[in-house]
């Protein structure tokens, strides 16, 4: 008797579902805009993928290596790898790491290969090798860093263009895209900055 | 007629205001915002603050106007997803195919520029990587695509005209705007990859929504045709895109950009003239098998679950 109750109120199906193949291609199409959308959206305001290109940072990254950026709400600090686009230099970006912050003095002695940031040597074993001079000189090798600016070195000190590089100089913070915070491929090289 | 007229008035009325508005405040910030040679932001500054909130405004305004929208629901059909198949018919509305008509051609006359523009990269890509000086970079591809795309969007966006102004033979031309949308996708990879290495997010910002906003009403305005039929949505879309184009417009991209977003106003605005007239006052059009369909309906059996199933989206 139920079942009997059942048939007498289960409707008969008034609508059929859309199942042509261009139904389908819209549903993939809006997805495919969906998903784009809020990934543009998120790879402009929150992290993006940079690839390193050049040597100035071995033997932290290699050229070629994809970089995950932070860019939202970044202060710079002290040893920070940091992506930069110094606009006076070239509109390609550069990756350095973050000697000194605003007010800070910066002192290099090549004779020791050694960099003092407000009088204190520097302990750096991240660098590639021992600095030599610079073919274009000594350059800025002593400043203080203005209000609004950072110094910033490569890692591989004798083939870095980089603060110390007259055209180049002290980078304006409102030049950094981000911080690097990680290496996402090679995926052998995957690893926290 | 003039009630019914009343809603596309005030959304074309208020939608022009805004973008005149926050075209206006953007050439200030241009003018103020920005310092001297390199053009780095100059930190809160005023016309920054005000454009922001200026284009919040305009979002919300817009959909206050969407939310009030008058919507009479078209009579359901067999098939689901079809019942809002006919929102954008224009039968004899010149205005609007000559919208259309403007948004198709935009679309084409972009082609050559973008095409042009990504040849040239790819023939510099070619030299450097001969020469083993290729150091990273855009090597044209994406505005190669761009501009493929740009010419599917033309037919997709004359097909819509033409079949909107023609309403009473077929009844699906709002699906062809899924062309256009693709376009958008392609468009807005070209124009990320081109700012990527730009620390100043005002120089693109802008931009990037304008194509979002576009390639979304793109999407939901194909929906109309599909089960994914949002048209207060769609509507607020087609405002957000005008206003945004405008802003983006202002900053005087290269050719081919600002035919794209001249292309996405035209469409847009053709959508705001012609889609509350519609919700308004369903058109009674579409195929034979449509109107077939309706006379079926008149005596089918009435299923709330599934009314309330299809209302949701409105």
């Amino acid at each position: 008797m139920d079942d009997e109750v059942q048939e007498v109120v289960t409707p008969p199906a008034r609508t059929q579902k859309d199942t042509s193949l261009g139904y389908e291609l819209y549903l993939n199409v809006r997805t495919l805009v969906f998903v784009l959308a809020v990934l543009i959206l998120v790879f402009t305001f929150v992290v993006r993928v940079i690839v390193v290109s050049g040597e100035s940072m071995e033997n932290t990254l290699q050229n070629g290596d994809s970089m995950l950026v932070w860019c939202l709400g970044y202060t710079p600090k002290q040893g920070d790898v940091v992506v930069v686009t110094q606009r006076s230099y070239q509109n390609d970006s550069l990756v350095k790491r973050v000697i000194a912050t605003e007010g800070q003095r910066v002192d290099i002695d090549y004779n020791t290969s050694t960099v003092y940031v407000d009088g204190e040597a520097l302990q750096e074993d991240y660098i590639k090798e021992a600095m030599r001079v610079p073919n274009y000189g000594e350059g800025i090798n002593h400043v203080t860093v203005p209000e609004g600016c950072i110094f910033v070195m490569g890692d591989n000190r004798n083939d870095s263009a980089d603060s110390r590089y007259p055209d180049i100089g002290i980078i304006d913070t409102r030049c950094i895209i981000g911080r690097a915070v990680m290496v996402l491929f090679p995926f052998r090289d995957v690893t926290l900055l | 007629m003039n009630k019914r007229r009343a809603y596309n008035v005030y959304w074309l009325v208020w939608t022009g205001v805004m973008a005149l508005t926050t075209a206006g405040v953007r050439l200030w910030q241009e003018a103020t915002a920005f310092e001297g040679t390199y053009g780095l932001p100059i930190p809160g500054a005023d016309a920054s603050v005000v454009l922001v909130c200026v284009l919040m405004i305009a979002g919300a305004s817009l959909g206050i106007l969407a939310a009030n929208q008058p919507v009479v629901a078209p009579p359901r059909t067999q098939t689901r997803g079809r019942r809002w198949d006919t929102s954008f018919a224009a039968m004899g509305d010149h205005i609007f195919l000559a919208l259309m008509c403007a948004s198709a051609f935009g679309s084409l006359a972009s082609v050559p520029m973008l095409f042009g523009r990504g040849r040239a990269m790819w023939k510099a890509y070619q030299l450097a990587v001969s020469m083993k000086t290729w150091k990273g970079g855009d090597n044209g591809i994406l505005s190669m695509a761009t501009a493929v795309l740009a010419l599917l969007a033309f037919f997709g966006l004359l097909q819509i005209g033409r079949e909107s102004y023609r309403a009473g033979r077929r009844g699906r031309g709002g699906f062809w705007a899924a062309l256009p949308a693709c376009t958008g996708c392609g468009w807005l990879l070209d124009t990320y990859r081109n700012c990527a290495a730009d620390p100043v997010l005002w120089d693109y910002v802008p931009l990037l929504l304008a194509v979002i906003a576009g390639m979304l009403m793109y999407i939901d305005w194909a929906g109309m045709s599909c089960v994914g039929a949002r048209p207060r949505r769609t509507l607020w879309l087609a405002g957000v895109t005008v206003v945004c184009s405008c802003v983006a417009l202002v900053s005087r991209p290269e050719t081919g950009t600002t035919l794209l977003l001249i292309s996405q106003t035209a469409a847009a605005l053709a959508a705001l003239w012609r889609l509350p007239i519609n919700l308004q006052n369903p058109p009674k059009v579409g195929s034979q098998e449509k109107l077939t369909t309706s006379a079926v309906l008149a005596q089918e059996i009435e299923i709330p679950t599934e009314n309330q199933e299809e209302d949701t989206h409105v």
